[in-house]
């Protein structure tokens, strides 16, 4: 499904990504972890399309098609998603009128008749409850406000709403309580299909205790420098990521000079 | 060095001879005291970003004929008065008569109604922050006198349609003047409109006299076309307790001029002044306003917001004037502005005079663009760039368009701004 060769990108002239290779097939589930500043979400927002990260190096396929001509909107409704590290609050836009507008782009792109708003209003509420968000949320500014907990649970159920064929989950664990790890991962669980593809970027493993990977990958300084199963993950989790020579935090500016 | 240009004595000479004589005879007066009236340039310092779009050619002195139809484009429950090109047009008007509310045209008054009027006209503004308005002064034509007495409340909005039939160049000068007795009420709208393509003026004034308690609503909608340039004045005098309210939402043109002046007489007076502006292609739109808190205890509240597309140019000035007696003053102004593109300019400048010490007075001002990262957030949910565009701009003015009182009203407002907004931005 997902294929990136020798992926190489940068951000205001620093290069951060260094040659990334991976193959994502449909159906599969796979883990991206890695030090801080090792590049996860460079590489995450360079798949959504950010221009703000230029790729400089490599190819990226969609079921073939080439990622890198289309724009982020594109990308989304070929099945593109990205669940932000740092969801976006935009006072103003209400988080229905925001859901209903991507949930009827990807329909109008689909050939799909436009849901209307009490239609949509019927779907939002279903699925509120799922991730176990309060319906009234609806009505307030798109993540206006929100607890750190209630903006990830929000990009959750826009995978939901939106049933993407990748879907990206950027640090999607970070800041949770116990109960809002088990609802999101829950969610992310509900996701897993055969033919959807799910990537979880992840700077900790105890989210892999909830979704268990296929594959598991480890980035650092902007490389991929070791794949394996979801026993790697666990290895992680015991032995840190000293044991393959790399220091956290540093990682990326000590390679990058 | 050049002589200042003055105002060409072609603008002296009103039309409509019907008014009553004591409103001729102001007339006159105002006319007399016009001539030699330097005009407003680039050294007027409250017209420094503005006389640049002003074009007082004589050919706009003429006074547009009274006559043809009104198409109005507001169909609303409430009362209507229409004026063409500044004359009342009686039979397009619809509004029954009302227990203590009495609703007339300066054409209709007696001519002791007159002549208490001519006593009172201009007395709300500050007619050197305002010259223009002078000129609406030397030249109406007819005009809207809107009487409640105490305790009178109007049950549904009153509409006033200006409109401006511009056929052939010159200028129509309506005038509203509003006196609201002890705790009355009333909620109007003024919306202003043009049909026809040639150059014209329009020049208003309208005026509020709100007593003790009496609490007003005002809506003013500047909808006038491409060819018509608005200067428009607002003068509003607030006794004790009372309340006044505005919403003005205007889209630019070759020159858009408003002036809001509000004086706080009356101890416990009260203002809320809303505006959203919205300029695109080589318009302009200029919005100045004043809050003078004479009195103590008063509460201001203003919130503009502007928002420049193209090459369109927008302005706003706010002052706030606290006197010395105005203790327990409390004045909150702000004012945002959003730029959507390189070559649109934006000037913003509030101006604070306080000389009372015990006072509560906040005022902010910022000018940006759309947040790209915002863009990206909702483009990344397969939103099209257009349709992501339009969302963050109408986040940026929803809060004062979810306030506009009056449902239909927010309705042909958003159908103005959907407008806009396909000029704004194509679709990539
Ligand atoms: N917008 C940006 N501007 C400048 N540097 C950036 C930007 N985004 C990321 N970086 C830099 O890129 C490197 C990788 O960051 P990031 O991809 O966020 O890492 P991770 O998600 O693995 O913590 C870091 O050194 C970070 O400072
Ligand atoms: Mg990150």
């Amino acid at each position: 499904m997902l294929s990136i060769k020798n992926l190489h990108a940068s951000v205001e002239g620093k290069e951060i990504l260094k040659g990334i290779n991976l193959e994502i097939k449909a159906g599969e589930v796979h883990a991206i972890m890695g030090p801080n500043g090792s590049g996860k979400s460079t590489l995450s927002q360079v798949l959504a399309g950010n221009e703000a990260f230029e790729v400089t190096e490599g190819e990226i396929t969609l079921n073939g098609d080439n990622l890198l001509e289309l724009e982020t909107e594109e990308r989304a409704r070929e099945g593109i998603f990205l669940a932000f590290q740092y969801p976006v609050e935009i006072p103003g836009v209400s988080n229905l009128q925001f859901l209903r507008t991507a949930v009827n782009a990807m329909r109008q792109h689909k050939g799909q008749d436009e849901m209307n708003a009490a239609e949509f209003m019927k779907l939002a509420r279903e699925i509120s409850k799922q991730v176990d968000l309060d319906p009234a949320f609806l009505k307030r500014g798109v993540n206006e406000g929100f607890s750190g907990g209630e903006k990830k649970r929000n990009e959750i159920m826009q995978a939901l709403l939106l049933q993407p064929k990748l879907a990206i989950l950027d640090e999607t664990d970070s800041g949770l309580d116990i109960d809002a790890l088990k609802v999101v991962s829950d969610g992310v669980n509900a996701l897993r299909a055969e033919d959807r593809a799910i990537l979880m970027v992840t700077h900790y493993q105890r989210l892999l205790n909830h979704i268990v990977p296929d594959y598991v990958h480890v980035l650092a300084g902007g490389k991929i420098i070791k794949s394996g199963g979801r026993e790697l993950a666990l290895e992680l989790e015991e032995r840190g990521y000293g044991w393959l020579g790399i220091k956290d935090e540093e990682t990326a500016d000590s390679s990058a000079n | 060095m050049k002589p200042a240009p003055t105002l060409s004595t072609a603008f002296l000479h009103p039309a409509g001879q019907s008014l009553p004589e004591p409103l001729l005879a102001l007339r006159k007066q105002r006319g007399t005291a016009l001539v030699d009236m330097p005009l407003p340039t680039r050294k007027t310092e409250n017209w420094k970003y503005s006389s640049k779009y002003l074009k007082l050619t004589d050919d706009m002195a003429i006074s547009l004929p009274a006559e043809g139809k009104t198409g109005s484009s507001l169909a609303v429950p409430g009362y209507k008065v229409a004026f063409l090109n500044g004359v009342m047009m009686p039979e397009a008007c619809e509004y029954p008569d009302l227990d203590g509310i009495s609703i007339k045209s300066f054409g209709d008054l007696s001519d002791d109604e007159a002549s208490d009027l001519a006593d009172r006209l201009d007395s709300t503004l500050d007619n050197k922050a305002v010259q223009m308005a002078r000129l609406n002064s030397a030249r109406f034509e007819d005009g809207l006198l809107i009487r409640l007495k105490p305790d009178a409340v109007l049950d549904q909005p009153l509409f006033i349609v200006h409109e401006v039939t511009a056929e052939a160049s010159g200028s129509a000068f309506p005038r509203i003047f509003v006196d609201a007795g002890r705790h009355s009420q009333i909620t109007l709208v003024e919306e202003y409109i043009s049909s026809g393509s040639a150059q014209v003026m329009v020049n208003t004034v309208t005026e509020f006299n709100v007593a003790e308690g009496a609490n007003i609503t005002s809506v003013r909608l500047n909808m006038e076309g491409e060819n018509v340039q608005h200067i428009g004045s607002t003068g509003v005098l607030q006794q004790r307790s009372s309340r006044f309210e505005s919403h003005t939402v205007g889209f630019g043109g070759p020159l858009r001029r408003h002036d809001l002046q509000v004086r706080l007489e009356g101890e416990g007076a009260e203002c809320k002044l809303n505006g959203v502006v919205v300029t695109q292609g080589k318009q302009h739109y200029d919005n100045h306003t004043t809050i003078e808190h004479v009195a103590a205890h008063c509460n201001s509240e203003e919130t503009y917001r502007n928002i420049a597309a193209d090459q369109s140019h927008a302005v706003f000035n706010g002052r706030i004037h606290i006197h010395q007696d105005a203790q327990k003053s409390n004045a909150d102004m702000n004012n945002k502005n959003l730029l959507l593109s390189n070559g649109a300019e934006i000037d913003t400048k509030p101006e604070l005079e306080i000389y009372a010490d015990d006072v509560k007075c906040a005022h902010g001002a910022t000018i940006g663009q759309l947040d790209e990262i915002s863009l990206f957030y909702l483009v990344s949910r397969g939103i099209g760039r257009r349709e992501a565009n339009v969302l963050l701009t109408m986040a940026f003015i929803n809060e004062l368009v979810e306030q506009i009182p009056i449902e239909a009203v927010r309705e042909t407002v958003q159908g103005r701004l959907n407008h806009f907004f396909e000029q704004a931005f194509q679709e990539a």
